[in-house]
């Protein structure tokens, strides 16, 4: 019993000896951290700004990679779910089919499926998209802009000397975190996940 | 002998390799991974017509009563004379002050539906829907306070709003379309039901995309409609309901967001309506009324939104959005028999066009707000010389643009009303862009329903409020 109450107690040295190498620990493993993270964020990569997109076309054709690595992304929580839809159907059709010849999307990159009258949900396929923006110029035009064109960074090489960024002429391309590499307007930080 | 021997080898592999290529080749489909592109792969059923039973004006809930000194009148979309352009001489405010004057407010279903006002009542058909009913309702013009509703059950499911439509008043009658195409007519004094058409059932109209937007028009002690279906128009007696005369539509034209506009060349009374498919004049007076005077295909996209501006001398100037732009065209007759002539159509980035709203035309000048794919000038207020549209004289510029809601003119001022509540007072000049003030009435969005004007109070609303300002000048 007395042996139990000796372990318990802790003199003033103890306490203080333990107190500092305690706070020394901790101290190392939090600056530890700030560095690690530091470091980390010290890494950028290229993205597109959907604000200051004018939709050229010319990320389809000036991206070393082949296809293009810039893709259209659908921010679901901006979309109206339209079936007139201008990111999907040409300007001006008669009939709101999926024929070939209603669709704006040069590669058929989009596919519409019904969900309830008169609601349609879009969805980007990314192997066929080439990055052209069409869609996300008629998206703008006429619906909430939820067609977006952002650089697929699974797909980038992150050569770090972005041949699109060069020639844009809005401007549009800049250096962004590598831990937060999507700059979508509107909504939703999560569109990756739903791509 | 070997070396013949290994000829022969090499020229019967040549050969065998050859043949198995050509095979290969032959045999290959390049784009047999191809899927093709057609009809139904979004999986979208088949339209069948609406089998909802409704009993338009079934239901009637009296709340209050008032007694009112006030004669101001808005009586249709656009106002009484179709050109948005109110005629009161009461004088009206060049500025906020220290902040609008908002004498009530009323939360509305989702939608852009507008009031009209007659001797001091705010009539609007708006839609409940949690009780799922198009319901006109009525309000005094000083309180806001509802005196009575008139409704019945319709399901209606949202889609950009779901009312969107502006009755059409006189003394004794108060007719409103509801986003389902039902008709019906009212006494405005009492909110009697006095008769209902349903144009899907009786006429098999095709719901517009977001909903009837046409708005009823009342000509002296008739009703006439658009329906599209089994006629292009019809004129229903105010006071029957019988249905008067039937414009047949061989065509199939469908019914679009345009309201009829009214219009007379040579002396001849007509009523000019652009439906999806072509822009048409219909004879509204002699022995010819209902018979098509002139139609043109020149101009029909899918959807229409603003309604036709009539100009001088046979000129009508129609617009679109969704990339369809705008036509400006000539109507002539002779001898009884009319022809069109189309003198200028463009792209909405070559000259004035607009989305959704009407353009406005004052002191010989039209004035509009640009739609979104208008390049560079997107979104400003623009005016122009009306006989030549694609020169654009000027802008609001960069630093002022708008969006889809309305505006028209009191005062000699452009009451402009910003989708997200704000209202902007400018001066009616045909020479510059003289901005006077502006204030963010509502916290809203989607302020898109056209405004009224009566004895200086201004109603305007967003998506889900309407709201009555006291603009008279102290």
């Amino acid at each position: 019993m007395a042996k139990k109450e000796k372990k318990k107690k802790l003199n003033r040295r103890d306490f203080i000896d333990r107190g500092f190498r305690f706070s020394i620990g901790a101290g190392l493993v939090g600056l530890s951290g700030l560095l690690a993270k530091k470091s980390f964020s010290n890494e950028y990569v290229w993205q597109l700004d959907p604000e200051k997109c004018i939709q050229c076309g010319r990320c389809a054709t000036e991206c070393v990679m082949t296809l293009s690595a810039v893709k259209c992304f659908h921010v679901y929580d901006m979309c109206g779910y339209c079936d007139l839809c201008g990111g999907y159907l040409r300007p001006g059709v008669k009939k709101l089919t999926t024929a070939a010849e209603n669709q704006l999307c040069p590669t058929s990159a989009i596919e519409r499926k019904f969900i309830e009258e008169p609601f349609f949900e879009y969805h980007i396929i990314e192997e066929l998209c080439i990055g052209c923006g069409k869609c996300v110029k008629g998206c703008n035009a006429f619906g909430n802009g939820s067609l977006q064109l952002q650089v697929n960074h699974r797909l980038c090489d992150d050569c770090n000397e972005c041949a699109i960024a060069r020639v844009c002429p809005a401007d549009a391309f800049e250096r962004v975190p590598a831990d937060n590499p999507y700059k979508f307007s509107g909504n939703s930080k999560d569109e990756t996940k739903k791509s | 002998m070997l070396k013949k021997y290994i000829d022969r080898i090499v020229l019967s592999l040549v050969i065998l390799i050859s043949v198995i290529a050509f095979i290969v080749w032959f045999t290959y489909n390049p784009v047999q991974d191809f899927t093709a592109s057609i009809p139904g792969l979004d999986n979208r059923p088949p339209r069948d017509a609406s089998s909802e039973i409704v009993n338009i004006g079934e239901r009637f809930d009296e709340y209050s009563t008032i007694s009112t000194i006030l004669t101001g009148k808005w009586t249709r979309f656009r106002g009484a004379d179709y050109d948005n352009i109110s005629k009161e001489n009461t004088p009206l405010i060049d500025n906020w002050g220290d902040g609008p004057k908002i004498e009530w407010e009323v939360e509305l279903g989702e939608g852009h539906a507008a009031p009209v006002i007659y001797n001091g009542k705010v009539y609007i058909l708006d839609y409940n829907e949690l009780r799922k009913r198009d319901a006109l309702r009525c309000f005094s013009l000083e309180t806001g306070v509802e005196l009575w509703r008139r409704s019945y059950n319709v399901h209606v499911k949202r889609n950009h709003g779901m009312s969107r439509t502006v009755p059409a008043i006189i003394e004794n009658y108060l007719v409103t379309m509801g986003p389902m195409c039902h008709v019906m007519c009212t006494d405005p004094n009492t909110g009697d039901f006095l008769w209902g058409i349903d144009l899907v059932k009786d006429y098999d109209t095709e719901i517009p995309f977001w909903y009837t937007g046409q708005c009823p028009m009342i000509d002296g002690n008739l009703a006439i409609f658009a329906p599209g279906g089994k006629a292009l128009m019809i004129a229903v007696d105010l006071a029957s309901g019988e249905v008067v005369w039937e414009t047949p539509n061989p065509d199939i034209w469908q019914m679009s967001h345009s309201s009829i506009m009214p219009m007379t060349l040579n002396n001849k009374k007509m009523y000019v309506y652009a439906a999806v498919g072509g822009i048409c004049g219909i004879s509204a007076e002699g022995d010819d009324k209902g018979k098509v005077l002139w139609k043109t295909t020149a101009f029909s996209p899918t959807v229409v939104a603003p309604s036709p501006v009539i100009l001088e001398n046979g000129n009508i100037y129609m617009t679109a959005g969704y990339g369809a732009g705008a036509i400006l065209f000539n109507v002539s007759e002779n001898n009884g028999a009319y022809s069109v002539k189309v003198i200028q159509q463009y792209k909405p980035k070559d000259g004035v066009a607009s989305e959704q709203q009407t353009p406005l035309l004052y002191n010989g000048r039209m004035f509009s707000i640009l739609p979104k794919d208008a390049a560079g000038m997107r979104n400003q207020f623009v005016c122009c010389d009306p006989n030549d549209c694609t020169n654009i004289l000027w802008t609001s510029g960069k630093e002022d643009r708008f969006g889809l809601g309305p505006y028209a003119i009191a005062d000699g001022k452009f009451f402009i009303l910003n989708d997200d509540g704000t209202l902007t007072i400018a001066k009616a000049s045909t020479e510059r862009f003289i901005l006077l003030d502006k204030a963010k009435i509502i916290d809203g969005m989607d302020a898109w329903g056209p405004l009224a004007f009566a004895d200086g109070y201004l109603i305007m609303r967003d998506s889900k409020t309407m709201v009555c300002l006291n603009v008279k000048k102290q």
